[in-house]
């Protein structure tokens, strides 16, 4: 339910936004950081639909690698 | 490269080990356990260190009462319930949502709500929020852009810091150690886990899921061990911040304040949960259609309450892998791909 993703924030009109990930766009909430606190180009760390804090590119990239191989490990035990 | 720095990590903790006694290190998250579980990391221990997997997942700990409340509404024909996917399978006395609820829709993200309110101005929307810090400040964020008049909440809201306190006091749990969960502490900050070394002399670590980051979470309280020392350390520096996210503590406290709520399988635990401030008696569901509290009924063989608290193993379940399965789950821990039962079941040990 709650695993954290990042995304790349790529339009804003203010709590909204749309934000991006591997090609998917998705509509996200950024009320929960100040308004000036993001803007386009930002990465953000997104649960449940909300930006919870503004992360930079590396920490990113990071993470998605980490994603990418528990999807991987996931799709091998697809048995539920 | 990465490989190298896991060997290289895995050799150090093998190194400052003490070889002299147990350690239990404790998480307190879904993702953790996943990381931990999924990459072998307990094999690649020394044999005096246990991987415990504590209260890490929302969905497990969600009580009864508040899922059969849940079931109910989504059975009146004026009520649309909306809820996140892994609450539709939380098996109760009265089913779950999805083999008894009637009116029901799945959300990846709270503001969804607010398009299905749209689309159904003649009905009740209730939002069943369920979670932890991560998914009870972004119900905040919901609240505070304005809810239309069809919508309320029904909160089944727990706080991470406080669950841990009391295990903490549980003697039969003996934690020596806790890696703090990454993204409740992105929200309530790095700060928030301080009193368990200053008060319990208890070495506590930030830690984010990638393996390394772990592993390396790992060794740093190997070494407080082994140095006598308690501290907090925080190595997930890029995404938690000390006072962490001040706005949406904020939101958070303005909409709900603490109350003692019930933790499935363990019961009533003072001030570890949030509820509704008196001042929104109008958007919180269990006001608005007096909702009862529902007397618990464990099933049977089931030790998630055992499990929950770091007290034993999915595997010591007599159930886990022949009667319950991620498709015919019996008990809570086996329902979210983030409860210990679930991911021991899909990954092995
Ligand atoms: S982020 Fe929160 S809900 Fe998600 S797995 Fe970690 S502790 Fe559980
Ligand atoms: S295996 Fe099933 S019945 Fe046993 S503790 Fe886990 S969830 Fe409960």
């Amino acid at each position: 339910m709650c695993v954290g993703v990042p995304m790349k924030v790529v339009e804003i009109d203010y709590p909204m936004a749309v934000a991006e990930a591997k090609g998917v766009k998705r509509q996200i909430n950024l009320m929960l950081l100040p308004e000036d606190e993001v803007k386009v180009g930002d990465y953000v760390m997104v649960h449940v639909g909300n930006a919870i804090e503004v992360i930079d590119e590396k920490e990113a990239e990071e993470i998605w690698k980490v994603l990418d191989e528990v999807m991987a490990a996931l799709e091998e035990r697809e048995d539920f | 490269m990465k490989r190298e720095r896991i060997k290289e990590l895995v050799s150090l903790i093998h190194e400052i080990s003490p070889k002299d006694r147990k350690i239990k290190i404790m998480n307190v998250c879904g993702s953790h356990e996943h990381t931990i579980t999924y990459s072998g990391m307990r094999s690649l221990m020394p044999e005096n260190i246990e991987l415990i997997p504590g209260p890490g997942c929302p969905v497990c700990v969600c009580s009864e009462s508040d899922v059969i409340n849940a079931i109910r509404l989504s059975q009146r024909d004026d009520t649309i319930l909306v809820t996140y996917g892994d609450m539709l399978r939380v098996p109760t006395k009265e089913g779950s949502i999805r083999s008894s609820g009637r009116n029901y829709k799945m959300v990846s993200a709270p503001h969804e709500v607010l398009k299905i309110a749209k689309e159904n101005p003649e009905k009740n929307v209730v939002f069943f929020s369920i979670g932890f810090e991560t998914t009870t400040a972004p119900t905040a964020a919901l609240i505070e852009m304005g809810l239309p008049e069809n919508v309320t909440i029904l909160t089944s809201q727990k706080l991470t810091p406080e669950i841990m306190e009391v295990l903490v006091k549980d003697e039969e749990v003996g934690v020596d150690a806790f890696i703090a969960p990454g993204h409740v502490s992105a929200i309530v900050g790095a700060n928030a886990w301080r009193i368990f070394p200053e008060e319990y002399g208890i070495p506590t670590v930030v830690a984010g899921f990638e393996p390394d980051n772990l592993l390396l979470a790992i060794l740093r309280i190997l070494y407080q061990l082994r140095e006598g020392r308690a501290e907090l350390e925080n190595v997930y520096r890029g995404v938690v911040r000390p006072e962490g996210n001040v706005k949406a503590q904020e939101l958070m406290y303005k909409y709900f304040e603490k109350a003692d709520v019930n933790w499935r399988g363990i019961g009533l635990i003072p001030k570890s949960g949030l509820e509704f401030r008196k001042e929104y008696d109008n958007i919180n569901a269990k006001k608005v259609f007096n909702l009862p509290e529902i007397k618990e009924e464990k099933v049977k063989g089931c030790i998630c309450d055992k499990i929950v608290l770091g007290k034993a193993y999915p595997n010591e379940c007599k159930l886990f892998g022949k009667v319950c399965t991620p498709s015919n789950p019996k008990g809570p821990c086996m329902v979210s791909m983030e409860g210990a039962c679930n991911i021991w079941y899909r990954f092995g040990r």
